[in-house]
């Protein structure tokens, strides 16, 4: 699916003119970026450059200083983790990570259980969790195995099958493939076109090339909290993005991304 | 996941759980022969009564432990709750229900207090009821004027001593209502287990084969049944059993398939990923606490009407029995794993220790020695354990 025609539907995620500091440290100014749905924007950027916070204020989990972040053309204001939920946005944290002494099916579904008044609906939940470990197609032993008795690949795998409880238009990898082997890492990148065959739209945040080149419909990068340049996948060279992202080259203006307002 | 795989993995998973059954059994094997009048009904009768405080705390208990916090006033709570009933059933002749229910009104503020350092304020477990248990002795001696109340008598005194339901349906010598509520209890239980090992098949998971499978259930029956037929040949059931056994099936319902149950555990397990994963952590740390308050009270009420009375210093050491029990019956020190059964059977064997050592005139000092290196080893065999498992 290419950002030309992706870009003349409504984005699934606008977010404009967002800023957020931490006392000295201006982690985001003025910062937009555009999903479509059927589309994966890779998110780059040096260490420090904002991402993980822009996911974050995406998700709930700390709320901008200023700006506007849209859903689907409307403007929303996310509080927390459960209103990100409730609004279609799930979140794969950089540093996230699972409970281990609960298994698949409670982690898939942790902050968000099947319930029939207070108690938990066990069968029903695993029966959704074996649905979704088969879509992403994945290698897990049981739903109901631990955490602790996972690998790494298998985990990661958990966390993104995670993102598909409920029905999220949005989902958002910050590293998701960091800690990973190249096998493994293959297996989380065929899951990220998964996501995108489904019709949701992804945003992935890597500091792998390879990895982003591989999946991605648009590259947008980040530097010092500011957007700094947007290219389409297919037409950047390698050494465009290096530029971009260690600051060789200043913003270009207009950027791409505003093409769909 | 071959058979053989899946065997091993059970074995090591469960040797925690069945390690601690068999040393439950091993241990009162020990002990009736080394005391013929260990197992007779009267002593049984005994052990239910005289320990039963410490298993209702325990249940409270092993919940803030899996949460990954730790509550050291729970002695000073049932001390400062069984007070308050004193004050109003003794001294003011209130009705035994009015001291009741004053009593688990006060156990659930004290749970609301220190839910609200822990968990709105941010203050450790740790620190917040070592406050508690010193606050809320001082408390008690204020309530108490420094001396001792007693007898309540009449119903508040036979709620930890009286055998309510015995001869409810007659029977000569042996209480048959008893022996009904064991008998129903065996086939709850060899249903539940069924439905398990069904549940298991059906996903293709491992199970004992049959003979090891109707073995085990025949066991527990007989175990159960025997031990019902003592209580039967005594006074029958005593009310106290009927609370815990209440209590242990509601508790392990809340703990393993309420949604605030699965919420303690993914807390105490990682409470990053629970935050992030939209458990409202706060909400669920203060209500753990005003749980554990609430049965705290629970035990103050239970334990006030067993001594006849309430004494300033009721209570005291009560939160290391408890404490002892949740970490003898598998809970983890970090928090995360540990389960309500698990605390029932560490606080059965140490109740059957003590009593079992007093039965043989062994002294004090020496029993708490003994007490000590139980739980010591029980941790050590847990760590181990983990270590071992890790390593593969
Ligand atoms: N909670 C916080 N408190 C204070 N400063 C923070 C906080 N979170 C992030 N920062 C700062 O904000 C800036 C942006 O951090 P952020 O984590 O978003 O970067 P990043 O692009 O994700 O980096 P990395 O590639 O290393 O993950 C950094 O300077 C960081 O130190
Ligand atoms: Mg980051």
């Amino acid at each position: 699916m290419s950002s030309t025609v992706a870009a003349t539907r409504v984005p699934v995620l606008a977010i404009r003119q967002v800023s957020k500091r931490f006392g000295p440290v201006e982690a985001l100014v003025d910062v937009d970026l555009v999903v479509h749905p059927h589309e994966v924007v890779a998110l780059v950027g040096d260490n420090g450059a904002g991402k993980s916070t822009l996911a974050k204020v995406v998700s709930g989990v700390m709320a901008p200083d200023s700006g506007v972040i849209e859903l689907d053309g409307e403007p929303v204001a996310i509080a927390s983790p459960s209103d990100a939920h409730q609004a279609g946005i799930a979140t794969v944290f950089q540093d996230y990570a699972l409970c281990e002494n609960l298994d698949v099916t409670a982690n898939l579904f942790l902050g968000r259980e099947l319930r029939e008044r207070s108690l938990m609906r066990d069968g029903e939940m695993e029966r959704v969790a074996r649905g979704i470990l088969r879509v992403l197609t994945s290698r897990i032993p049981s739903v109901r195995t631990p955490i602790a008795h996972l690998t790494a690949g298998q985990r990661q795998t958990v966390a993104i099958a995670r993102t598909l409880i409920g029905s999220p238009r949005l989902v958002i990898l910050d590293e998701p493939t960091a800690a990973l082997s190249v096998a493994h890492t293959a297996e989380v990148l065929n899951h990220i076109e998964r996501l995108r065959e489904l019709g949701l739209g992804v945003v992935l945040i890597s500091h792998n090339l390879n990895d982003v080149r591989a999946v991605s419909d648009r590259i947008e990068v980040l530097r010092h909290g500011r957007n700094n340049g947007s290219f389409d996948t297919r037409n950047v060279s390698q050494e465009e993005l290096l530029a971009a992202i260690t600051g060789a080259t200043q913003v270009p203006e207009p950027r791409p991304s505003d093409v769909g307002r | 996941m071959t058979a053989i795989a899946g065997f091993s993995e059970m074995v090591t998973r469960n040797l925690r759980q069945s390690g601690i059954f068999a040393a439950f059994v091993l241990i009162v094997l020990l002990f009736s022969l080394l005391n013929s009048n260990f197992l007779s009904p009267g002593n049984l009768t005994n052990i239910v009564l005289q320990y039963s405080y410490i298993l209702i705390l325990a249940i409270g208990m092993v919940m803030v432990i899996v949460l990954g916090q730790i509550d050291l006033s729970v002695g000073s709570v049932v001390a400062l709750t069984g007070a308050v009933a004193a004050v109003l059933v003794i001294r003011n002749g209130a009705p035994w229900w009015v001291g009741a229910l004053a009593a688990l009104a006060v156990g659930g503020l004290v749970g609301m207090w220190q839910g609200f350092w822990v968990a709105y304020v941010g203050i450790p477990g740790f620190i917040v009821t070592l406050a508690g248990m010193l606050l809320f002795r001082g408390m008690t001696y204020r309530v108490l004027d420094n001396v001792s109340l007693s007898p309540f008598g009449g119903t508040y005194y036979d709620v930890a001593n009286g055998f309510s339901t015995n001869g409810w349906f007659g029977g000569y010598g042996v209480d048959v209502f008893t022996l009904v509520i064991f008998g129903l209890a065996v086939v709850g239980y060899a249903v539940s287990q069924w439905r398990t090992r069904m549940g298991r098949i059906a996903y293709q998971q491992v199970v004992e084969s049959m003979p090891i499978f109707v073995a085990k259930i025949a066991v527990v029956a007989v175990v159960v049944m025997a031990f019902g037929y003592q209580l039967a040949q005594y006074r029958g059931l005593p009310n106290i059993l009927i609370l815990l056994a209440v209590l242990i099936l509601a508790y392990s319902v809340i703990t393993q398939r309420s949604v605030f149950g699965r919420h303690i555990y993914a807390i105490g397990g990682n409470l990053n990923a629970a935050q992030l994963s939209g458990v409202k952590v706060r909400k669920v740390t203060f209500w753990t606490f005003v749980n554990m308050g609430l049965l705290a009270g629970v035990a103050g009420v239970v334990f006030s009407s067993r001594m006849n009375g309430a004494q300033p210093s009721a209570g005291n050491m009560f939160e290391l029995d408890a404490i002892a029990a949740a970490f003898i019956g598998g809970a983890s020190t970090t928090g995360g794993v540990g389960r309500v059964t698990g605390a029932m059977t560490g606080a059965l064997i140490m109740a059957v220790m003590s009593n079992g050592m007093q039965l043989m005139g062994v002294p004090q000092s020496i029993q708490q020695m003994v007490k000590g290196l139980v739980l010591l080893l029980a941790v050590a065999f847990d760590v181990w354990n983990k270590r071992r498992a890790d390593a593969r």
